[in-house]
């Protein structure tokens, strides 16, 4: 399986996922998506499945479609579920001869779709066992209802449901651990990851998703300048700054064993991924401190933690 | 009172605030989610609470909670939420609790689009969920009626322990217009029934298991008598014109202003028209119906739906008596021109031009 990477021959391939699509300019969910199938071989055929949210309005308003592959989508709290069914009957017709090649089942799915209302029908999807990858593209809030607050959204983070005024800071609670509750189901590959620099990390970890057999999940962080509230222009930095100050760190789950992934050279203070975004600028006013020092010492505890677990 | 401008959506947030609801459970789906966001910026300013549910199964179901213990509760969605949330208002209507469920339709089946529709008609008016039920449905047609119908909701809520269902167009949930704000409510029903802690008296019960052949019997009667009583007590209507009209036609919520208007077009092209506008669904004014339909020589059916579902309820209300025709689309809020050109087909054909 190890392949040596190298993001020009990589980009050369025929995209999977081609432009044109709606999705908004800076937008993470594209570059994810792109990144995921990207890691197909090129001979291989997908069923990609997606939950209902701004990458299933943007990439496939019938009847055009931004995926050179099959597509389904229901309903948006059932894309595992969806997924599994295909799967099943796939298996049923190559029993009997009744298909060729090989098909590979990919499932996207939003914070929304994935932490809270499709919750349900993933972890099914992964305790059945069907051979399946599971991707969220992790954006933390309702986006395409117009950013209203989901578990992944991080704690303070402004929402139009967990708005900053005299009452309210932001939201109260933490956000929810799904890739450690993805862990949990002792399910043969999760990770972590983000599509930053050359896209290695996300295209390795895809890579190892999609042809590990059996059911396997990625949590892949996707920032929304609608939402986060940052220049479209600043993607990637944003991005950086997330891994960089350990607020998403990058790691993987093989069976069951932990391997970080990547390690910063130095590690940032938390407010430099804080700062550059309008949902977190209520942190920096005066009075606010505790603000930034409780999320740097959350994001210090859950790193210390990996670091532990991964034996890094 | 003060009369100030408003989205349709936040007229009914306002306006259920206003009745004392101060328990709100909501989900994220377009066209409803402004209600959500007006709760979630004011319950917490008034000492009431909004929570995010993590799906619209959750949030029904926090509806149950919030009812069982006797407050003024509400949830808000559209289409394919309140199916997800049938089932709940399953429950409800067996636990006979109070509460109020807004619907802010988009058109399907399916994930359908978020353009307008009155295509969630059968869903709310027949129960929608499993077993032997109704609930209130009320169709407001205006941003004020947003508020005074949602205030009107909480208190039929009250007064026959049943859930009550809003229902309006997306069209009116986006819609801003004047509203007067109406004043707070201040006196409310007891609610003996409701648990809240059976210190110095005895348990109250709210069940909806009755496996004894007798007992469900017993309670479906109960309902049905309730039921029975809601039809003689809450029918509510609005009739224009319709004395000595040839061609009536019925529309409700948004579509009836624009009938209304499409009334007044036919009448100075020579039709004789008049409206029927039901503004409760359920129950609703067969009665109404029934009575211009021994005077009219036909009747129209227009909603913002392909197939034509109040058409079913202006069917058994004439009982053959009169033509009934249909005009309606998904996805669209036609303008009274495009009615009136449709009306003179109509008329055409009922030799009534």
């Amino acid at each position: 399986m190890k392949r040596v990477y190298n993001l020009k021959q990589e980009v050369e391939k025929p995209p999977r996922l081609t432009g044109g699509h709606r999705l908004c300019a800076g937008c993470g969910a594209g570059v994810v998506v792109a990144g995921v199938l990207r890691a197909l071989n090129k001979e291989d055929r997908a069923v990609v499945t997606n939950a209902t949210g701004c990458l299933e309005v943007s990439t496939f308003m019938y009847p055009y479609t931004a995926y050179m592959d099959s597509f389904i989508h229901s309903a948006f709290e059932n894309s595992a579920a969806t997924c599994s069914g295909v799967e099943a009957a796939y298996n049923a017709l190559k029993r009997r001869g009744k298909v060729e090649g090989t098909v590979k089942f990919i499932t996207f799915g939003g914070d929304g779709g994935t932490y809270d209302i499709g919750f349900q029908s993933l972890s099914g999807a992964m305790e059945r066992g069907h051979d399946m990858v599971y991707v969220c593209y992790d954006n933390e809030a309702y986006m395409n209802t117009g950013i209203q607050r989901s578990s992944s959204t991080p704690r303070f983070a402004r929402t139009t449901t967990s708005p900053v005024g005299a009452k309210n800071q932001g939201k109260k609670q933490e956000k929810k651990d799904l890739t450690d509750i993805m862990v949990a189901h002792n399910i043969p590959y999760v990770a972590q990851t983000a599509p930053l620099g050359n896209f290695k990390d996300l295209h390795t970890k895809a890579y190892k998703a999609i042809y590990t057999e059996g059911p396997c999940f990625m949590n892949v962080l996707s920032p929304c300048p609608r939402g986060w509230d940052y220049p479209m222009a600043k993607l990637a930095e944003i991005i950086k700054l997330a891994v960089d100050t350990c607020v998403w760190p990058l790691f993987e789950v093989e069976e069951g064993v932990w391997h970080l992934s990547y390690m910063p050279k130095r590690k940032l203070p938390v407010e430099d991924f804080l700062r550059p975004q309008g949902r977190f600028r209520h942190m920096f006013e005066q009075g606010n401190e505790w603000m930034i020092e409780a999320a740097q010492a959350y994001v210090d505890q859950r790193w210390e933690r990996l670091l532990e677990r991964s034996g890094a | 009172m003060q009369r100030v401008l408003m989205k349709g959506n936040e007229a009914i947030a306002e306006g259920a605030i206003r009745a004392g609801c101060r328990g709100f459970f909501g989900y994220p789906i377009t066209p409803s989610s402004e209600i959500a966001e007006y709760m979630a910026r004011k319950m917490p300013t008034i000492g009431g609470v909004f929570v995010q549910a993590e799906s619209e199964l959750a949030a029904i179901n926090m509806v149950y909670g919030g009812a069982a213990t006797g407050a003024r509760v509400m949830t808000a969605s559209s289409g394919p939420g309140i199916s997800l949330k049938q089932e709940g208002i399953s429950f409800l209507a067996e636990g006979e609790l109070p509460c109020l469920i807004v619907d802010i339709c988009r058109g399907g089946p399916g994930l359908g689009g978020i353009q307008p529709s009155q295509a969630d008609y059968f869903q709310a008016t027949r129960g929608g969920g499993h077993g032997d039920y109704y609930i209130i449905v009320l169709a407001p047609s205006s941003a004020q009626e947003m508020m005074d119908l949602t205030m009107l909701g909480f208190e039929l809520a009250d007064k026959h322990r049943t859930p009550v269902m809003l229902m309006a167009e997306g069209t009116l949930g986006n819609l801003i217009e004047p509203v007067l704000v109406r004043d707070e409510v201040t006196e409310f029903v007891d609610k003996p029934w409701a648990i809240t802690g059976c210190l110095g008296r005895q348990p109250n019960i709210v069940n909806t298991l009755h496996m004894p052949v007798e007992q469900l019997q017993t309670r479906n009667q109960h309902l049905t008598e309730k039921y029975q009583a809601i039809r003689s007590q809450e029918i509510r209507s609005e009739e224009f014109l319709t004395e000595d009209a040839d061609l009536i036609l019925v529309a409700y919520g948004i579509m009836a202003r624009i009938a209304k208007k499409a009334v007044m077009n036919a009448r100075s092209l020579g039709i004789k028209t008049g409206l029927i506008r039901p503004i409760t669904l359920w129950p609703y004014p067969y009665g109404v119906v029934n009575k211009i339909a021994q005077t009219c020589k036909a009747m129209v059916s227009i909603e913002i739906s392909t197939t034509g579902q109040m058409i079913e309820d202006i069917k058994l209300a004439t009982a053959g008596k009169v033509p009934i025709h249909y005009i309606g689309e998904i996805a669209r809020t036609p303008n009274p021109e495009e009615i009136t050109q449709q009306l003179l087909v109509i008329a055409a054909k009922e030799g009534l031009i």
